[in-house]
């Protein structure tokens, strides 16, 4: 015999444990939503600063860069002096010099060799002797860079170009990781024969052919390429043109000028340049009303070159000028390129122009600071069919933009201001992450190759570096659930696409597309579902023979019925047939309603007798052989329909008269399988409130004289409305959720289109067949995850709802 | 006329002809897989058809439908087999271009471990490079003694070399592990005696081997020549043959024993083909411990959940609370309790075991991937609403005069509970458990992201210890039917074979769902007869 106190102490605990245990379904669902939510929410976190550091440099840098660790910096100097610095202690590891710069006469022989080849315009031999003449009296410098990953072009001011690689090699010694950062050198081009210096430089190149575009103090824009071309034997013979194309932008001007007043005129802006010591020249002359492209001198000032960007595919080169223009040469044929396209982008001088990844998007930053995003978008009006349309609108700087860098890894970039702010942002999204502040001129800018971090040198000998977590740029409420104008596409649009077979693919995680999807199945299927569901059930609880109420079960069984098995038939049984009758399942309804009447005449007639002792509430049954003759003949019938109305093809006639697709794989096959599988349920719960209906009412009604028919209508749907309703919502909870069946009974494509006849995405099956694919912690596993999340709210929302509606019902049935 | 329809009595036949139609797609539908799950073990006749431009096709007879806008005109889709020949399996032919259609006795259907059926005749059996021709009755030993030799490379493969290699990974984890400690003396040694054991092991390895290529140098000696319908010849091992048949010849009695062979097959024996043939045994076994597992976590939770709500809550806020959250549980769709199994079971918990202890497996997850654990209690979540209304209404129907009893004995409330309430609620708590398993058993969507797939190396239960391997990946019925259906790179040849597991799942889950409803009918007859 136990002690009371033990017996009292193990009601006590057992009390407290059944609280639990009880308390444990409400923590289960807190933890469904919190877990759910906790996963999504970084994708509404901003970028953060991890690590912020200033080191000195020896003087005013021209270009930096880093390696994809952050370990090791690179500052070049205008002097052709780079320095390696330690990025964990500011410390000088290695230091080199560019020999191309001050090149040994061997160097400047292998220069003057090549002129010969190249196509110039006016080579004459007095502008050579002046160039040697004047390396041999002074140092040379770096005026402008062009900086693609590694590698670095570099124009000087006697008009050289010289290429350069910085690379980083590792390795690894007992676990320890050891940099090696290293130079190398690529020829030397005379840009020019009279050795100007040159003020701005654009340059690609990949392991067979480069394109550099280079603007000259005095004026010129001239295009050097050189390719080397495989022979059959596998010799390489390379080829070099240089072409002056300063008369493309010229001549156009003129033409343009001709047109256009003297107004909008705008005053030349007066370049900064971003090499040290370039001279300023004076601007002389008006306008000379001569089109000879030769004299380059003259029209200098009225278009000066103050941007250049060409594309990876060494196609396309965009250069900006003082004036708030963008020249689009295509350059494609190397020896005779020619201007696309002539856009006015701003009001002021364009002064950065740069590309992202992919080179599809062209970032535009001017005068007054402002960033916007340009694409050649397909356009009817352009006589090449494309044209440069501004795609996306970035957050200002206060002064004018000089430096873009962008992101080797998505659609983000850094921009950098005179006044030394420096934005972080994101094309698609159209954020601006972070803003860093330098407080100088800004001289050299670079975005670590895995987007974690930002170099920036200013003009007094600073490098700043920070390390950074950006994560989920690409998300905005804005890219979830609004337009958004994706490269390659004509006019922004809810796109659907995670993954791309490319690097530089641009992911397009609209919502609403699945959410369209999600919303077409429902109400189709809802549509099917709810009118046989209900009226089903209304007769079931109020006309049916109870001798027959074993059909109830029977349909409640069908509830558990799994729904692969629905999508299975749906999607390998009902598709091809429905594609097969499909007129016939639109003439199927009146068939039905036919075959209802006959059955009722023929009742009508049928002797007492013949009924039996079932006067009522068998209709059901003597209704099934007359339905399934109304199948059978509207099958039989569907050809007949379709050769007279529907001019013997009903796809072909679909297509041109109602101007739908047809699909196999559509919406009424989704909404017929997924009707299935809510009418049961439905069916069930509406039921059960319809005969809960408390029998005084009814009687009542009876009593009164009304018939069984205006008693069920009147009295019982009336009173049970707010179960039906419960029941229709569940249906509703239940649809928006289902993933096997329009996984296996849709086409999956994640189209926005009412049309009955094609499919759609859901946002269930979406998550069942993206998320296993989806790495941990990404953005497209977060979008999922905020997928479900929706699903989630939306179900608690409708299932806490129909709870306490029929909650409210079941008071309300024990008061009557 | 007009006074009959304000009486409502045509709109009654309205709704009596929704019922009806409710009925009919329900009947259909179980008709529809009954049909075809049942039909495809049974052996059909094979056609021999000659058309006019001389092509000689022999297969089944898959379908036949009329030719869309021909008025009249009837085509047959046709299973030729013979995969390796032909390239497909099936193909149309027009009934207009038919000279005759005949059903030779002699006709072959030869079932293949790869390559589906082969339809033809037996022209001889070819050995040491010499063809004789054999009659069907003399191959019949040779199959047997493939079969037995199959069986014993089978055994070779899957039991020998599956312990060796299970053993050798255990091996290099605990050499692994060994490295990472404190390097001492003892260390290296044991590290010297896991070396040895793990050169004993590669050595076995070896031998096994030999021995598997041994067993099949002898399986490839006898080979089988067969004519085709077109008058080509086709060799192949007799290995290479499950079944030999004759379908034309066959009597009833033999058709029957034939097709009790295919469905124990079914049940019994393991995929092949990429799933399309064979059996679905490991997906039965996946689908059954999933269930069970899940009904050992959902029980105490629903019931607990139940027996607060109904003995202990009163109208609270917590008990509205706890009420709300069953009824969403309810509702919530199956797929968010997947993400919410893939996040919150498997990278969240899973990787933490991981960590914990297994790191030496890492990278390679242990527990931090989906398994049949991580499957399991996602799906309990899921149910916990099924047991829990089951549970209540069980427990409603014990009369209230059993407690009072109970109490006026001076028992305390959980003793109550434990000897007197519970025990009568048996009942209830079964059919939640079994209503439960139903749902669960038919559930995919969650499955697919924790941890079903489409073919599992080994059961999640053997002969390692521990013996039940709850990190392990599972076959699922439903999955199976949505693998096969539609993921399968021959669709139209594995219709068959989903059909044939719809039914099993549809039997498996109406069963369930049958048993639950005997068992509350049982309960409620109990209580109104019994210990009042």
């Amino acid at each position: 015999m136990r002690s009371l106190k033990r017996r009292k102490f193990a009601d006590r605990a057992s009390f407290w444990l059944i609280t639990l245990g009880g308390a444990a379904t409400v923590f289960v669902v807190l933890a469904l939503f919190l877990f759910i939510f906790l996963e999504v929410y970084p994708l509404l976190t901003g970028a953060k600063i991890s690590k912020e550091n200033t080191y000195a440099l020896q003087g005013k840098a021209v270009s930096v860069g880093e390696d994809d660790r952050q370990d090791v910096a690179f500052a070049l100097y205008n002097n052709g002096i780079i320095e390696f610095i330690s990025l964990s202690n500011g410390e000088v590891l290695k230091r080199c010099e560019i020999a191309g710069l001050n090149g040994s006469s061997v160097a400047q022989q292998n220069v003057t060799n090549l002129l010969p080849h190249a196509p110039s315009q006016r080579g004459d031999k007095g502008e050579v002797e002046t160039f040697s003449q004047k390396t041999s009296l002074q140092r040379n410098f770096i005026t402008s860079v062009s900086k693609d990953n590694n590698r670095i072009a570099l124009g000087t001011n006697d008009g050289r170009i010289l290429t350069v690689s910085v690379n980083f090699s590792e390795s690894f010694d007992n676990g320890k990781r050891t940099i090696f950062p290293e130079i190398s050198e690529a020829e030397t081009v005379q840009a020019n024969n009279e050795g100007k210096g040159i003020a701005c430089i654009t340059s690609r190149g990949d392991g067979s052919a480069t394109v550099t575009a280079v603007h000259t103090v005095d004026g010129r824009l001239i295009l050097i390429s050189s390719e080397v071309e495989r022979t059959l034997f596998g010799e390489g013979e390379k080829k070099e043109i240089k072409k002056d194309i300063t008369g493309l932008i010229v001549q156009h001007s003129l033409d343009q000028s001709s047109l256009k007043s003297y107004e909008d005129k705008i005053t030349p802006f007066a370049k900064k340049g971003n090499g040290g010591g370039q001279e300023k020249h004076e601007r002389t002359g008006t306008r000379v009303a001569s089109t000879s492209i030769l004299h380059s001198s003259v029209q200098k000032d009225e278009i000066e070159i103050t941007s250049m960007a060409l594309d990876l595919f060494m196609e396309n080169l965009y250069v900006g000028t003082s004036s708030g223009e963008i020249f689009h040469i295509n350059v494609q044929d190397r020896e005779n390129p020619f201007l696309a396209e002539m856009v006015r982008v701003s009001d002021k001088a364009v002064t950065a122009l740069g590309f992202l990844l992919g080179d599809i998007s062209l970032v535009v930053g001017d005068q007054y600071g402002s960033v916007n995003i340009w694409m050649q978008v397909r356009d009817a009006v352009s006589p090449s069919g494309w044209a440069l349309k501004k795609i996306h609108t970035l957050k200002s700087h206060n002064a004018p933009v000089i430096a873009i860098a962008p992101s080797m890894r998505d659609k983000g970039f850094v921009t950098a201001a005179t006044d030394g702010t420096i934005h972080l942002s994101h094309a698609t999204s159209e954020q601006t992450r972070l803003n860093l502040e330098t407080k100088s001129l800004p001289a050299a800018l670079a975005f670590s190759p895995k987007a974690n971090g930002i170099l920036a040198a200013d003009s007094h000998g600073h490098l700043f570096q920070w390390n950074i977590s950006n994560p989920h740029p690409e998300i905005t409420l804005k890219t979830l659930f609004g337009p958004v104008w994706y490269e390659g596409y004509e006019k922004p649009e809810f796109v659907w696409q995670s993954t791309g077979g490319t690097d530089d693919f641009e992911p397009k995680l609209s919502l609403v597309p699945l959410i369209f999807g999600t919303i077409k199945g429902t109400v189709y299927a809802l549509i099917i579902a709810v009118p046989v569901s209900i009226l089903a059930a209304l007769y079931t609880s109020q006309f049916l023979h109870n001798s027959l109420k074993i059909i109830k079960p029977v349909i409640e069984i069908m509830a558990a019925l799994p729904s692969v098995i629905l999508g299975f038939l749906a999607g390998l049984w009902l598709a091809p047939l429905l594609e097969r009758i499909f007129p016939a399942i639109i003439i199927m309804p009146f068939f039905i309603l036919l075959s209802i009447v006959i059955a009722l005449s023929i009742w009508k007639i049928l002797p007492a007798f013949g009924k039996g002792r079932y006067r009522h509430g068998i209709e059901a049954l003597f209704l099934i052989p007359f339905i399934i003759g109304a199948v059978f003949v509207s099958i039989q019938l569907g050809g007949v329909y379709e050769s007279l109305l529907l001019n013997g093809d009903y796809r072909a006639w679909f297509a041109n008269v109602l101007g739908l697709e047809y699909d196999q794989r559509n919406a009424v096959l989704v909404g017929i399988a997924m009707g299935f599988a809510v009418i049961p349920l439905i069916y069930t719960i509406s039921e059960d409130a319809m005969s809960n209906v408390p029998n005084s009412l009814r009687s009542a009604s009876l009593a009164l004289g009304a018939t069984p028919w205006q008693t069920a209508v009147r009295i019982i749907l009336p009173t049970a409305s707010p179960g039906i309703f419960s029941a229709i919502m569940i249906g509703f909870g239940r649809v928006v959720g289902e993933t096997m069946i329009v996984l296996m009974a849709t086409g999956n494509t994640p189209i926005i289109d009412w049309n009955l006849f094609n499919g759609f995405r859901a946002l269930s099956a979406n998550i069942a067949v993206e998320i296993p694919e989806a790495p941990i912690g990404g953005t497209l596993y977060r979008v999922l995850f905020l997928a479900a999340l929706l699903l989630f709210i939306t179900t608690f929302i409708v299932n806490t709802f129909a709870e306490m509606v029929r909650h409210r019902m079941k008071l309300r049935y024990s008061k009557l | 006329m007009k006074k009959f329809i304000r009486t409502g009595n045509p709109y009654i036949w309205l709704t009596a002809g929704t019922l009806t139609i409710c009925l009919l797609m329900i009947c259909g539908l179980v008709v529809l897989i009954m049909v075809n799950g049942f039909g495809i073990f049974w052996p059909r006749k094979v056609v021999r058809v000659t058309l006019y431009d001389g092509t000689v096709a022999l297969g089944e007879i898959a379908k036949r439908e009329s030719i869309p806008h021909q008025k009249g005109s009837f085509r047959t889709k046709l299973k030729i087999g013979n995969r390796d020949v032909n390239g497909l399996d099936f193909t149309w032919i027009d009934d207009a271009d038919i000279v005759s259609w005949e059903y030779p006795a002699d006709t072959l259907v030869f079932e293949r471990r790869e390559w589906g059926n082969m339809y033809g005749f037996l022209k001889g059996l070819r050995q040491d490079g010499a063809v004789k021709p054999q009659r069907l009755e003399v191959m019949m030993p040779l199959l047997e003694k493939s079969q037995t030799l199959f069986k014993q490379i089978r055994h070779v493969e899957k039991k020998e070399i599956g312990n060796i290699n299970y053993q050798m990974e255990k091996c290099r984890l605990e050499s692994k592990h060994l490295e990472r400690l404190q390097p001492s003396e003892k260390i290296q040694n044991k590290l010297a005696t896991v070396k040895t054991r793990m050169n004993n092991l590669e050595r076995k390895y070896r031998e096994k081997e030999d021995t598997l290529t041994a067993l099949y140098t002898t399986a490839r000696e006898k080979e089988v020549v067969v004519l085709l319908a077109d008058g080509r010849e086709k060799i192949m091992p007799v290995f290479q043959i499950i079944r030999v048949y004759a379908p034309n010849k066959m009597g009833f009695f033999a058709k029957m024993s034939f097709y009790i062979a295919k469905f124990w097959e079914f049940i019994w024996g393991e995929p092949r083909e990429a799933n399309t043939e064979g059996g679905v045994f490991p997906a039965i076994f996946g689908t059954v411990m999933l269930v069970l597992i899940m009904s050992i976590a959902v029980v105490p939770l629903g019931v607990l959940t139940a027996v607060y709500l109904k003995e202990y809550a009163r109208d609270s806020f917590i008990a509205r609370l706890v009420r709300i959250s069953v009824s969403n549980l309810a509702g919530v769709p199956s797929i968010v309790f997947g993400v919410f199994g893939l996040g919150f079971f498997i990278y969240f918990i899973g990787g933490g075991i991981d960590n914990l202890f297994f790191p030496d497996a890492l990278p390679t997850p242990t527990f931090g991937t989906g398994g049949i654990l991580w499957a399991s209690l996602t799906l309990a979540l899921m149910t916990v609403p099924v047991v829990v209304v089951a549970t209540e209404e069980g427990l409603s129907a014990v009369p209230i005069s059993l407690r009072e009893g109970s109490y006026a004995l001076g028992a305390t409330k959980i003793e109550t509970l434990w000897r007197v309430v519970l025990p009568q609620a048996t009942p209830g708590i079964l059919t939640g458990t079994i209503l439960a398993m139903a749902r669960a058993a038919g559930e995919v969507a969650p499955l697919m992201i924790t941890g079903v797939v489409k073919l599992a190396p080994s059961l999640p239960m053997d002969g390692h210890f521990p013996f039940i391997h709850l990190e392990r990946k599972f076959m699922h019925l439903g999955f199976h039917i949505y693998d096969v259906g539609f993921q399968s790179p021959n669709v139209e040849a594995a219709i068959p074979m989903v059909y044939a597991t719809t039914l099993a799942l549809l039997f498996t889950v109406l069963v369930l769902n049958l048993t639950a409803i005997v068992v509350r009918n049982k309960l409620k007859k109990w209580y109104s007869t019994g210990s009042m």
